[in-house]
């Protein structure tokens, strides 16, 4: 089945809202007229009733009747609606006034009945001690059941007539006051990946629509920035690949032009086997890296002695710290629930990186905070503002001159340490202050 | 010592065979699952390396065919897969160790190594000697030709683990393995200095070098006479 267009679900809606306020209130009306008839009528048997009681008082038998018939029959020839039925006390009937009227009603009170194809309401008067007989006074309401009739038809009339104006009037009211929401739908299906950069107008749109608008626009720039991401991401694998496939090829080719020594012939491998490794290495980092943007990287949560974990990795880096000048420290305790190889491999990334930027005789401070921070500070020259955020997108280089070359390391470290971090649940900035670069790593209480 | 390589890349078979035949052991090479399972029932091997992806039957395939046997063998499988669950998995199965493509074969060759050493008794050795070097296990003492040698303790566990394995080329990553426990890849160039601040101890005042770098390999102790 399909779906209904908004315009034409209002216009429908429009109409039954319509058409259930008018017939409701019909159907009142209708109720109240009726109401209105019955009254009338009560009043008049009733009226009319006790004329005829008078003239009758005193009537013991048929015989008696026949007396004041005249004066009845003319009483009543003056209003052709009602007719009269007097029945003895034994139930005979003594007279009516007109053929084919019902018989006598159960209850003396007002009752509508039907004889003959007519409607009838009657008002009857048992027996007492002054009349023998009953007295029952029928009133024909055909034509009160004709208005009635016709009045109901109008109702009817109205209930349809009007759901059909509002069906039409809504469908033009819908189709103008969701012109906004048209528009959102084609600057939404000009968006494509080429497009990213077109957002909708939150200014112009209407009040219900420009939080929708913000969100899609925000989601938009989200994509873009996503997107181009991933296509510097792209281009910075084939780059990176691109310097050492072409050493590489050209190591190669230039080995095999000639004959060469034995010598010469394992140098050349061995040159190989380095542009490999460093490839080898890229990869998995790599991988890694995807596997972190996939949401695979489960992260084991064993209750972790944050400052054993940071002593066994000053520990590996003591040597190379003392070959540079370079003091490592620690302060501080924390516990923390991780993945103790992964959080290794986080900081291990932070010293590696603190290292090769700390110039002969100065620090590397790593402090715990319980509660809880990670803070690897290092002396050294500032990074500029602008170059802190991007230290931890992938392939980043302070420094673009250093690019190059196999040695160089990927610039994959800070990406692979805020991956891990994030699958703990946590944050990682940089910021320069005083002399010192600082990389804090912040997890959520209650970890 | 044999050894069953099943391996549907044809490269990949052929290399690896011929570079654990040239590390001295026997090797069989299969190039699809189900002829891999007949060789892994039938053949006396002392340890299977399989591929996951295989034609025919999988390496998960032909390991549970193995166990189901009662076939204690151990199993080291390569993959390209590198989702944890397949790791687990593998495990699970009863993998003894897994390697993730691409590995280096002096890595593939020290972990086979350490396999092969599981199965055999520990050495009760209390004292290790290659040429003039010992190594006294009990009170963590070193000494050359004669000479005491203060090594740190961390030197010391370095200086065990390359007289323990004398002749293996040991890859950095698995050096860094034993000795500090950081298993993790890393292009850190930590075990270089390490090994050069334990060769200024052991090595430089003596003309008979023991440690030796392989490049791109790693650093294996041996005595060698040119």
């Amino acid at each position: 089945m399909r779906r209904l267009s908004l315009g034409t679900r209002l216009a429908l809606l429009f109409a039954a809202c319509t058409a259930s306020v008018s017939l409701g209130a019909g159907l009142l009306f209708n109720r109240a007229s009726e109401q209105h008839f019955v009254e009338l009528d009560q009043q008049l048997l009733e009226s009319r009733l006790a004329l005829f009681r008078s003239q009758l008082v005193g009537l013991n038998s048929p015989e008696q009747l026949q007396g004041r018939l005249p004066a009845l029959r003319n009483e009543l020839s003056h209003q052709a609606d009602l007719a009269l039925r007097i029945d003895g006390p034994d139930g005979a009937n003594w007279f009516a006034s007109r053929d084919g009227l019902p018989g006598t009603p159960s209850t003396s009170a007002l009752t509508t009945l039907h004889a003959d194809g007519v409607d009838y309401r009657s008002l009857a008067v048992p027996p007492d001690a002054q009349t023998a007989a009953q007295l029952t006074l029928f009133l024909d309401i055909t034509h009160h059941q004709h208005f009635l009739q016709g009045m109901q038809r109008l109702i009817w009339l109205t209930v349809g007539l009007s759901a059909l104006a509002t069906a039409l009037l809504g469908a033009w009211a819908a189709r103008s006051g969701l012109r906004p929401l048209r528009q959102m739908g084609q600057v939404a299906a000009s968006v494509s990946a080429r497009s990213l950069t077109t957002r909708l107008p939150v200014a112009q749109m209407p009040e219900e629509l420009a939080e929708l608008a913000t969100t899609v626009n925000a989601m938009l720039q989200r994509l873009d920035d996503a997107f181009q991401r991933l296509s510097a991401f792209s281009a910075d694998i084939a780059h990176e690949l691109r310097t050492p496939l072409s050493n590489l090829l050209t190591h190669t080719q230039v080995t095999l032009t000639r004959p060469r020594s034995l010598e010469e012939y394992r140098e050349a491998l061995h040159g190989n086997l380095e542009e490999l490794q460093w490839m080898a290495q890229m990869i998995n980092d790599m991988l890694f890296l995807a596997k972190a943007d996939h949401g695979l990287l489960v992260p084991g949560q064993t209750a972790l002695a944050l400052h054993d974990e940071v002593d066994a990795l000053l520990e590996y880096y003591a040597p190379l710290a003392e070959d540079r000048e370079v003091q490592l420290l620690r302060e501080g305790q924390a516990v923390l629930q991780g993945d103790r190889h992964m959080l290794r491999r986080a900081l291990s990334n932070l010293l590696d990186n603190a290292l090769r930027f700390t110039p002969a005789g100065g620090q590397i401070r790593v402090t715990l905070e319980p509660g809880l921070r990670i803070c690897v500070a290092n002396t050294g020259a500032a990074i500029e503002a602008t170059a802190l955020p991007r230290l931890f997108d992938r392939f980043y280089r302070v420094d673009p001159a250093r690019r190059e070359g196999s040695s160089e390391h990927a610039g994959l470290g800070l990406a692979i340490t805020r991956s891990i971090v994030q699958a703990h649940g946590g944050s990682i900035r940089a910021e320069c202050q005083d002399g010192w670069t600082r990389f804090v790593i912040a997890f959520t209480e209650g970890r | 010592m044999k050894l069953l390589i099943v391996e549907d890349q044809a490269r990949t078979g052929q290399y690896l065979s011929q570079g654990l035949s040239e590390a001295g052991f026997a090797t069989e090479l299969a190039t699809d699952g189900e002829t891999g399972q007949y060789l892994a029932l039938t053949g006396d091997h002392d340890l299977l390396i399989l591929d996951v992806m295989l034609p025919g039957r999988d390496g998960w395939q032909i390991l549970q065919a193995v166990r189901t046997a009662g076939l204690d063998t151990p199993v080291l499988f390569l993959t390209a897969r590198d989702a944890v669950e397949d790791r687990v998995h593998g495990l699970e199965l009863g993998a003894d160790d897994y390697l993730v493509k691409p590995f280096a074969f002096s890595e593939l060759l020290a972990r086979v190594r350490s396999l092969l050493r599981r199965g055999a008794s520990p050495s009760q050795d209390t004292t290790l000697t290659l040429a003039d070097l010992r190594l006294d296990l009990i009170r963590r003492r070193a000494e050359r030709a004669g000479t005491r040698i203060d090594l740190t303790a961390k030197e010391f566990a370095l200086l065990e683990l390359l007289m323990r394995r004398q002749g293996e080329v040991l890859p950095k990553s698995l050096i860094a393995s034993q000795v500090w426990d950081m298993n993790f890849d890393s292009d850190t160039n930590v075990i270089e200095v390490a090994v050069r601040r334990l060769r200024l101890k052991i090595d430089d005042p003596h003309p008979n070098k023991l440690i030796h770098t392989v490049r791109g390999m790693g650093y294996v102790l041996e005595e060698r006479h040119d």
